[in-house]
């Protein structure tokens, strides 16, 4: 299973709801700021997700997909 | 989760939903954090998860932050003057019955330009959703007190009016559909859209989100990830609570959760 959490940092207005509700600390803000001057997030711990989307659910900028991917057993 | 392998993070792209926007339309104008975009974002993976065609739907708004959802949606459009919109929408539905008619509105539009529209809608069973986006507050005029603003709020001190009781009007006027969420219960809204979008009558969503750039500086909670907070700490979900019940009170928690649900006939 492959877990990509794609950001999009154009888009983002640095209101930090992703960072709040993340359960395992996936999220946490950048410190360089993107065009618009605000702070987007970034992945910290990849492996602590669990794939429960609050963070792209709750986007009101549509700047996050959580996706997961299975892969066939070999 | 062992198996668990990590890629590689782009930066650049689209958001899988982009199709329902028009191109190059983003970034919004909404403020950071404003609870409008959640909402927008549920209701387009609610259409998307009961597969209506893109020109079987029609958004109609009027005025203010929540008017500008129709410019930004791909379906077919309607944007309205002040105190038309619910008019506007059940013309639409009652000539067209193939569509489906959504209104976004606000208190300004709903309650204080077109309330007496409404309860025609309501008689005459309208095919109609009408998702109300409540904000307790006139955004524009900054702290102005709406009729569904709590009593007694701590930054305006004339403010001695009982605030309007949004679910038991639109149950009284014959809706048979009747919700109440914030826009942290996402997931809940979700399927209370796909629920009323599947009824052929009335239906009211009145959803209680923040509005961070003006009702933060008269109460004072803090920034928009606080206020998310905030409404999901004082918020208790009631299904079927009876109406009389459910005004917005400054001191005791908002309820929320799905209070009617007839059948048609």
């Amino acid at each position: 299973m492959t877990v990509d959490i794609h950001i999009i940092n154009e888009r983002c207005k640095g209101c930090k709801i992703c960072v709040e509700v993340c359960q395992t600390n996936v999220l946490d803000i950048a410190k360089e700021p993107n065009l618009s001057g605000y702070n987007p997030p970034y992945v910290k711990a990849l492996e602590d997700c669990n794939i429960c989307g609050l963070c792209e659910m709750l986007c009101p900028d549509f700047a996050i997909q959580v996706s997961h991917i299975k892969e066939e057993n070999k | 989760m062992s198996n668990t392998s990590i890629t590689a993070v782009s930066h650049k792209g689209q958001h899988p939903i982009d199709s329902f926007f028009p191109p190059d339309s983003m970034p919004s104008v909404w403020c950071p954090g404003c609870g409008i975009g959640t909402i927008v974002y549920t209701f387009v993976q609610a259409v998307e998860e009961m597969k209506v065609e893109q020109d079987k739907i029609c958004v109609v708004s009027g005025i203010g932050c929540t008017g500008k959802i129709a410019e930004y949606l791909n379906f077919g459009l309607h944007k309205t003057t002040d105190g038309n919109v619910i008019t506007y929408a059940a013309d639409l539905a009652a000539k067209k019955q193939d569509l489906k008619v959504i209104v976004f509105t606000n208190n300004a539009d709903f309650l204080v330009a077109s309330a007496k529209n409404f309860l025609d809608v309501g008689k005459k069973r309208t095919n109609l959703l009408v998702i109300h986006i409540n904000n307790v507050i006139y955004c524009i005029t900054e702290s102005g007190a709406i009729p569904t603003s709590p009593f007694m709020r701590a930054s305006v001190d004339n403010d001695f009016e009982l605030p309007f009781n949004i679910p038991h009007l639109a149950k009284s006027s014959g809706a048979r559909y009747v919700a109440r969420w914030t826009p942290l219960r996402a997931g809940w809204l979700k399927y209370s859209i796909i629920d009323a979008l599947s009824k052929r009558a009335l239906s009211v969503i009145d959803v209680v989100s923040p509005c961070v750039m003006y009702f933060i500086f008269a109460s004072k909670i803090g920034d928009a990830a606080d206020q998310l907070r905030f409404y999901s700490d004082n918020s208790v979900m009631k299904q079927y609570e009876p109406t009389e019940h459910l005004d917005l009170r400054s001191q005791s928690e908002v309820i929320i959760g799905k209070f009617v649900d007839k059948k048609e006939g």
